[in-house]
């Protein structure tokens, strides 16, 4: 594997994390607000 | 948080499945903050730096994948029991006493055993990184996750696991970047190639496959399937949402595992030597070397968030299976007394807690404790998976089949027993079926009995030539091999001829809520304010 292609390789992970973090925050924040509006519990 | 959302009075149900409609965000948190233990990111650092560029992949895609193939078997055991609280709960119903017992015990173990690996993390990294000893952070550690998980059991557990991903997820975008670049960034690919053998600088090693990937992808399904702590969110989970649930928890640990597992990779292009030769100090040492005090700490929440993830889970399983299947089955007859399961509930989190401890002064290798229990688990696979889509499977075929796996499995795994001559071959075609098994479970999930029994057949064939005369060199993976066949063998050659016919809507009808209906919603206010 090409040095570039290994560093593509190493710094791919982060981004996929990062991304994968978003939709879970953004799934939370927004059942938070759903279940305080109707009053009710998360969990 | 535990104090945000306890309650004076806690629920059974809540404390075991939390209701049964926990949505997306924290599901998906939960789950993926579960799979991630401390244990995936010293285990996938292990691998890079021991097979090179590829064995992060061997360890950490592998362990997404098996996320991925058991949602299917998710799906159908959640139509099947809508409201248990655990698997073994449904053996009971489906089997008996004896296969709930073997689910349960098998549960206590490997629960007790991932307690005992996180704690040594976390008391390993506190002696590493501060003044205090290791058993000082043991004992820190196991207080900690029990003090927040105590009272409000299994819904505790899943809103840290929303903080917990939340911090380790953050956590790795920022340092393996940093690492990297410290560590001399692209060029360390240039100055660093002389430190790697040609099988560690080969992303298709057989090494790295062999020796990690292969026993791994057979030990994880098993670890997938067997797992209270997995099968406990996909109770809780609202219905619709398994889906997506274990597709986002797929990519989460991939990526978060993988990515960290480049750590191992990193070190090894920086010949970098572990202190004192022990794998498990690499990636607290890449920590120390590379990071400055503020993302010290970022790192020393991380490894905490994914040990105490997986610990509090471990200790609500833990409490849901002695609720439920030590009391509850006690007590069935005479309507078991919600009050008492929750105190048996809190009562088996501190045992479970010391039990832990106690045994947490071994110091077992991590990697080695990983591949032992999913294969422990293997036996069960096929038992567990058949019971829920074959009305013939017999309490008799699940019980004999898991008992003569394990007993196959034992001398294989441990090399009790001289590979030489006829028993190697007898091992190599176990092993040969038991790829089969796994790549037909793997289809079957997805694609249905036909198309499953096409790929199991074809997997062999493929493999055959290959595994004859060799595959028992392999103890790790032929060992997690014969477990699978051996219980395939003996569970399906039992229950095939078997003339009863297990009707499914009996699970339904027989399980359902230890409370009455709870009136009271659950506000997210502060407890104090609720009792007001």
């Amino acid at each position: 594997m090409s040095i570039f292609w290994l560093t593509v390789y190493v710094l791919i992970w982060p981004v996929i994390v990062g991304g994968t973090l978003v939709v879970i925050v953004r799934a939370f924040w927004k059942e938070w607000r759903q279940a305080r509006s109707e009053g009710r519990g998360m969990i | 948080m535990s104090l945000f959302i306890s309650k004076k009075k806690e629920n059974a149900d809540g404390y075991m499945t939390a209701g049964n409609k926990i949505g997306f965000g924290v599901s998906a948190a939960s789950m993926t903050a579960t799979w991630i233990w401390a244990s995936s990111m010293y285990a996938s650092a292990t691998s890079g730096y021991t097979y090179g560029i590829s064995g992060p992949i061997h360890y950490g895609l592998w362990g997404a994948l098996m996320i991925l193939f058991i949602y299917p078997f998710g799906r159908r055991i959640r139509a099947v029991a809508p409201k248990a609280h655990t698997l073994a709960e449904v053996m009971y119903v489906r089997h008996g006493r004896s296969s709930q017992l073997m689910l349960a015990g098998s549960n206590v173990l490997g629960s007790v055993i991932s307690l005992t690996s996180n704690f040594i993390a976390g008391g390993a990294l506190i002696a590493l990184l501060s003044p205090f000893s290791f058993t000082q952070g043991i004992l820190a550690v196991a207080a900690g996750i029990l003090l927040y998980t105590l009272w409000s059991g299994f819904r505790a557990s899943v809103l840290t696991d929303f903080a917990q991903v939340v911090a380790m997820l953050g956590a790795v975008v920022i340092i393996i970047p940093v690492v990297f670049f410290a560590a001399g960034g692209p060029g360390l690919f240039e100055t660093g190639a002389v430190n790697l053998t040609p099988q560690q600088g080969n992303f298709f090693s057989s090494d790295a496959f062999m020796n990690q990937g292969a026993p791994y992808i057979a030990a994880v399904l098993a670890y997938a399937i067997g797992n209270q702590t997995i099968a406990q969110r996909l109770f809780a989970v609202r219905e619709d949402l398994i889906k997506p649930t274990f597709i986002t928890a797929t990519v989460g640990y991939g990526a978060t595992v993988i990515g960290f597992g480049m750590l191992g990779v990193i070190a090894l292009y920086a010949g970098i030597t572990p202190l004192d030769g022990d794998v498990n100090n690499l990636i607290p040492q890449m920590a120390v070397t590379y990071l400055g005090p503020v993302l010290l700490c970022v790192f020393f929440i991380m490894i905490l968030g994914s040990l105490s993830s997986t610990a509090d889970s471990d200790l609500a399983a833990l409490s849901s299976i002695a609720m439920t299947d030590f009391y509850g089955h006690a007590k069935r007859k005479n309507n078991p007394n919600p009050r008492t399961m929750l105190l048996v509930g809190r009562v088996t989190m501190i045992l479970a807690t010391a039990t832990a401890l106690f045994f947490a002064s071994g110091q077992m290798n991590i990697l080695e404790l990983l591949v032992f229990v999913g294969a422990l688990w293997g036996a069960l696979v096929f038992p567990v998976i058949a019971s829920f889509y074959w009305n013939k499977v017999t309490n008799m075929a699940f019980t004999l089949g898991t008992v003569l796996a394990l007993v196959a499995f034992l001398p294989v795994r441990f090399e009790w027993i001289s590979m030489d001559g006829a028993v190697g071959y007898v091992v190599d075609v176990l092993g040969i079926v038991g790829v089969g098994v796994v790549i037909g479970l793997m289809c079957f999930g997805f694609f249905g009995l036909k198309t499953a029994r096409i790929a199991g057949v074809l997997a062999m064939v493929v493999v055959a030539p290959l595994a004859w005369g060799a595959l028992h060199d392999y103890a790790v993976l032929s060992g997690s091999l014969v477990a699978y066949s051996v219980s395939t063998i003996i569970c399906y050659g039992l229950s095939v001829r078997s003339k009863r016919e297990f009707d499914f809507a009996t699970i339904k009808e027989r399980i359902g809520d230890f409370d009455a209906a709870d009136p009271e919603p659950l506000d997210l206010v502060p407890a104090t304010r609720q009792q007001d």
